[in-house]
């Protein structure tokens, strides 16, 4: 995640918001088409709720919109839970889906993936007064700390294959349905360390300091992809407007209004 | 309460034998698409924790909720109040966030209770020092289910009771018994024989209810099959395979249980 301060391209960005309904020059028109897309709005700052005003925001909205705009097509947002959406995906009940979801060989087999549309990196978020360990090899070392993650999902994978041992069976994990249960676990003491993607991880810090603090280096480099239908028509344009979305700054623009300005839980 | 035993029409489980047809299609595609194979063994690691946790919390469950039935009824006012406090206080919440409040609330309460109270006995090595990571989270879960399921099981229990006419207790009473051998020997066994199918009916609500523990990480048949989903994106192959194993564990509950009420009525009481 990019946390520099960066003056991007926001001239150019106007531009393509001054030519409406117009598909890019550069990129395939689909001709006004409506695509179905579908997220879960529980994936802060990538989708949620806005607290303030209700609506549904976030990062892959802005750029999804933003991918849709420049092909000329118009996007029907709809919300499933992640349990759901990979199959509903799967079934062409809808055309694309976004959670922040890891591009893995073996869900090539289920859904097509788009281009990497974002890299996460996952850090040790511990309690406020933690001294026993400050990384992930001093944590590994003591045999009582626990990491509470969240089933199938990255923190899991980065915890059993980065921080501990490679078993997926090692009791020292404990499992809890979703992130902010296992927040929670380390807020009470269940666990000592939860791994979170920087951005949660900031959050957390910011809205709860000297609950929460960070400790050790990034791990687990994961890339992010939209999932479509197999054999989806809809891969090479939007694969297009992505490319061109990365070399024109867009993204690094909406970075910036995500990752850094937006300010959380105010 | 003599009800007329009418002459039943004979049984046709033609349910049983669709679904005896559906088991074994399943199980020729278990052999014949190798996937299927994996994830039923996957998750058939999970059918003896389902089985425990149920287990155990319905035992909890029947012990607290006949408690709560006699203190429901008892005399004193302050006792039967705070029983029907409970009662519909419980059983107005949903069985999910009495596990959250029982996982973050309930279980660090608890176990700071037990430092604070005995501090003198754990510093003298006569009780162990326990930690709130001690507390399972099975444990909490257990905890939770027999707590929601108690308050259902007090009104089944409360019911049975009512269900023995005050006469018999009055003659029980004319013969000599006490208040406990009353109890014992004429009010409970007619009362408990009359709740037996509803008791069976809560237990196979709690064997499905069991899947809630997988919210906290709990090795369960769902938990196993969350887990399987999220790694292999094959989202409905293994809720099929979590559909036919929780089936094996209520059909055969729901088939004796049958058998038992049939026994029941042919011993007559009911």
């Amino acid at each position: 995640m990019n946390r520099r301060l960066v003056l991007t391209a926001v001239t150019l960005a106007s531009l393509h918001f001054a030519i409406s309904h117009a598909a890019d020059p550069a990129l395939p028109d689909l001709k006004g088409r409506s695509i179905v897309a579908v997220t879960e709005n529980a994936y802060l700052p990538l989708n949620f709720k806005d607290p303030k005003t209700g609506a549904s925001v976030g990062w892959e909205y802005d750029v999804f919109n933003e991918i849709a705009k420049r092909l000329n097509a118009k996007v029907d947002w709809k919300l499933t839970s992640w349990d759901t959406m990979i199959e509903a995906v799967r079934k062409g009940q809808f055309d694309v889906g976004m959670d922040g979801i890891t591009i893995k060989d073996d869900r090539k087999k289920q859904v097509d993936f788009s281009d990497a549309y974002m890299v996460s990196e996952q850090f040790m978020m511990v309690r406020g007064n933690e001294k026993r360990f400050t990384d992930a090899k001093s944590f590994k070392g003591n045999a009582k700390l626990l990491v509470g993650a969240q089933s199938g999902t990255t923190n899991f994978y980065t915890a059993v294959y980065e921080v501990l041992d490679g078993n997926e069976k090692n009791p020292r994990i404990k499992l809890y349905d979703t992130f902010g249960l296992s927040m929670q676990a380390l807020k009470a003491g269940d666990v000592d360390t939860v791994l979170s993607d920087g951005v949660s991880a900031q959050g957390y810090v910011k809205a709860f300091p000297g609950v929460y603090k960070v400790v050790g280096q990034p791990m687990g480099r994961e890339e992010f992809g939209f999932i479509f239908k197999p054999g989806s028509d809809l891969v090479k344009p939007v694969n297009a407007a992505l490319k061109q979305l990365k070399a024109d700054g867009t993204l690094k623009k909406f970075d910036q209004k995500w990752f850094v300005d937006y300010k959380l839980n105010q | 309460m003599a009800l007329l035993i009418e002459s039943e029409p004979p049984e046709r489980p033609y349910w049983l034998l669709a679904l005896a047809l559906i088991s074994a299609a399943f199980v020729w595609l278990a052999i014949a698409d190798g996937r299927y194979g994996l994830i039923f063994q996957t998750l058939a690691e999970g059918l003896w924790t389902t089985v425990y946790v149920a287990v155990i919390a319905y035992a909890l469950a029947a012990s607290l909720g006949l408690l709560l039935a006699l203190a429901s009824r008892a005399r004193n006012v302050w006792l039967s109040q705070a029983a029907r406090f409970y009662i519909e206080v419980v059983r107005g919440l949903p069985a999910l966030v009495i596990l959250l409040y029982v996982t973050f609330v309930g279980a660090p309460a608890a176990v700071n209770l037990y430092q604070w109270a005995l501090e003198g006995w754990i510093a003298q090595d006569w009780l162990p020092d326990v930690q709130l990571r001690d507390v399972s989270n099975t444990t909490r879960g257990i905890v939770a289910l027999a707590l929601a399921y108690s308050a259902f099981l007090a009104e089944v229990f409360r019911a049975g009771l009512q269900s023995v006419q005050r006469e018999q207790i009055e003659a029980a009473q004319a013969l000599g018994l006490s208040r406990w051998l009353t109890f014992r020997l004429v009010v409970w066994p007619q009362a408990v024989r009359r709740v037996l199918p509803v008791l069976g009916n809560d237990f196979i609500a709690m064997v499905k209810d069991s899947s809630l523990v997988s919210v906290l990480g709990v090795n369960d048949i769902t938990q196993l099959g969350k887990l399987y989903a999220s790694s292999s994106f094959l989202t409905v192959e293994t809720y099929n395979v979590v559909a036919v194993l929780y089936l094996m564990l209520t059909v055969t509950l729901s088939l004796l249980l049958r058998r038992l009420e049939r026994h029941l009525r042919r011993r007559g009481g009911v």
